[in-house]
């Protein structure tokens, strides 16, 4: 965890200073006013209420999504990833199919898709759901996700020696049996450092859903530059660009120490 | 022994051809083993040893033929559900060991049995103790598969097998992947279950080991059984002459 630790901390103050001499750089002795704007600010951007009475825009958005979507994606990815490694041609094929349609699909595209496939609200058992832009967000990322997710399974199932399933199969366990017992137990730790690639992606992703009408953080950052003057952009931009790192820069660290971990214990 | 030879045969094979594509690996075996019988199968490599015993535990399909084990048409069950009450009565040792690493010594033995056989678990534990000491490795129950030794882990999986109350047990070139030192306390534990009345099919290499224990050995070479008989006979009076040869390399 050493060398993980020293690259963090590097990573952190490099590129904290990076992105602070680009703002004294454009904005140069303003940097101070600047900084008491954006510090202003902060509420809204991060919460999306300038009072952090509420979390439901802003950052906080983002994260939202970004679970939720990573949650309906490990569902239905794990589903699908069961689906192509069938032996049954008619389950395998049509879950390939779909796994290799959602992955070669542009996340934009999904999210603009979602805004007219999904309907405003449906009517099912006898209540209302209407489809918010939060909920439209969520589903357009689901789905490439979902993709992302499948495949991570099926790796990991696939670098579980074949001798694993021969045994199982020689005890009597079934195929689902053998891979919730055996197979799957013995592939997570080689899934994991792929699965937080996986959400890192996705989290840098939700940075999409603007086109939504979600309320997420690029969503707020317009309106502020929208009501602060177009002068306070540049600052605001690099201001997103430090949450989005900050928020993703562990999850890569902790990714990589993962990996090695499995590595050592080979 | 001489009323054990009298009854019917546990595991009879008929016929038996099986090809992977266009490569064909049994090319007509017939072979038959009597309950509490021990038969080795000697052979070169390749010559479909392993393949017999894949096909007799059903991991493996055959192109046409007969096996009957007990009192299953093992060609005729097709789905893995099918296959459970067979595999409950004929279990498998492989080369590789292949235990499952991720859980514990003991875990390994009572896993199938509490979990596709439905047994009661604190049953299963005791039986599963009764085993470890059965096979030398009590006070083992807690490691995981890593580690432990070669042989340490092999036994273990014989153990595994014993767990599952079989009526036959097959054993892939069991000593194969083992450092020497270790390969006689794995065939000291076969050579129990032999004497004990277990029904044992043995792909082996170890020839003075099947010369032992085994009361009849099969020797394969290219998809076929081509001679078989008491191991007297086949070892020291070989008719075939693939079989003189093969002997004179290996011996």
């Amino acid at each position: 965890m050493n060398a993980e630790l020293k690259l963090f901390a590097l990573g952190t103050v490099g590129v904290t200073l990076v992105l602070a001499a680009l703002l004294v750089t454009v904005y140069g002795a303003e940097t101070g006013r600047v900084l008491q704007a954006l510090a202003a600010r902060t509420p809204l951007l991060l919460s999306g209420s300038p009072d952090f009475s509420r979390f439901e825009g802003g950052f906080a958005a983002n994260i939202v999504i970004s679970i939720w979507a990573m949650a309906i994606a490990a569902v239905a990815g794990t589903a699908l990833g069961v689906g192509m490694i069938s032996q049954s041609f008619l389950i395998r094929t049509p879950s390939v199919l779909v796994m290799n349609v959602l992955r070669n699909s542009p996340w934009l595209v999904v999210l603009y898709a979602m805004l007219y496939l999904l309907p405003f609200e449906i009517e099912a058992f006898g209540s209302v759901f209407s489809f918010s832009p939060m909920i439209k967000a969520i589903i357009g990322l689901a789905l490439p996700v979902t993709a992302n997710v499948a495949e991570v399974f099926r790796g990991g199932v696939e670098a579980v020696p074949t001798g694993q399933w021969e045994s199982a199969r020689s005890l009597g366990y079934r195929r689902l049996q053998i891979l919730r017992r055996v197979v799957v137990p013995q592939a997570i730790q080689f899934m994991t450092p792929n699965l937080m690639t996986t959400y890192a992606m996705l989290f840098i992703g939700t940075s999409l859903v603007v086109v939504t009408g979600a309320d997420d953080v690029l969503s707020v950052a317009r309106t502020v530059i929208a009501s602060d003057g177009a002068h306070y952009a540049t600052a605001i931009y690099l201001y997103v660009l430090f949450l989005f790192f900050i928020f993703c820069f562990p999850i890569a660290i902790l990714t990589r120490w993962l990996e090695q971990r499995v590595r050592v214990r080979q | 022994m001489t009323d054990h030879q009298q009854s019917a045969p546990l595991i009879e094979m008929r016929d038996v051809h099986k090809s992977f594509g266009s490569t064909a690996v049994l090319k007509g075996v017939s072979l038959s083993v009597r309950d509490g019988g021990v038969v080795c199968i000697i052979g070169p490599s390749g010559s479909g040893k392993s393949t017999i015993l894949r096909c007799i535990n059903g991991l493996m399909t055959i192109d046409k033929g007969t096996i009957r084990v007990g009192s299953f048409a093992v060609e005729t069950l097709k789905s893995d559900k099918q296959l459970v009450p067979l595999r409950h009565q004929v279990a498998m040792v492989f080369q590789q060991y292949n235990l499952f690493p991720h859980r514990t010594v003991l875990q390994n033995l009572t896993m199938a049995p509490v979990q596709v056989l439905g047994e009661n678990p604190a049953a299963v534990r005791e039986r599963a103790l009764a085993l470890l000491a059965k096979v030398r490795l009590t006070g083992k129950q807690h490691a995981y598969p890593g580690e432990l030794s070669g042989g340490q882990q092999q036994r273990v999986a014989i153990a595994r097998a014993l767990a599952m109350q079989p009526k036959v047990i097959l054993f892939d070139e069991v000593t194969a992947a083992l450092d020497p030192e270790m390969v006689s306390e794995v065939l000291n534990v076969i050579r129990d279950l032999a004497r004990e009345g277990m029904t044992c099919v043995l792909v082996t290499h170890e020839m003075r080991f099947a010369q032992e224990v085994a009361d009849e050995v099969f020797f394969t070479d290219r998809g076929v059984i081509v001679e078989h008989g008491p191991p007297a006979t086949i070892f020291q009076n070989p008719t075939d002459p693939r079989l003189k040869a093969f002997l004179d390399k290996v011996l």
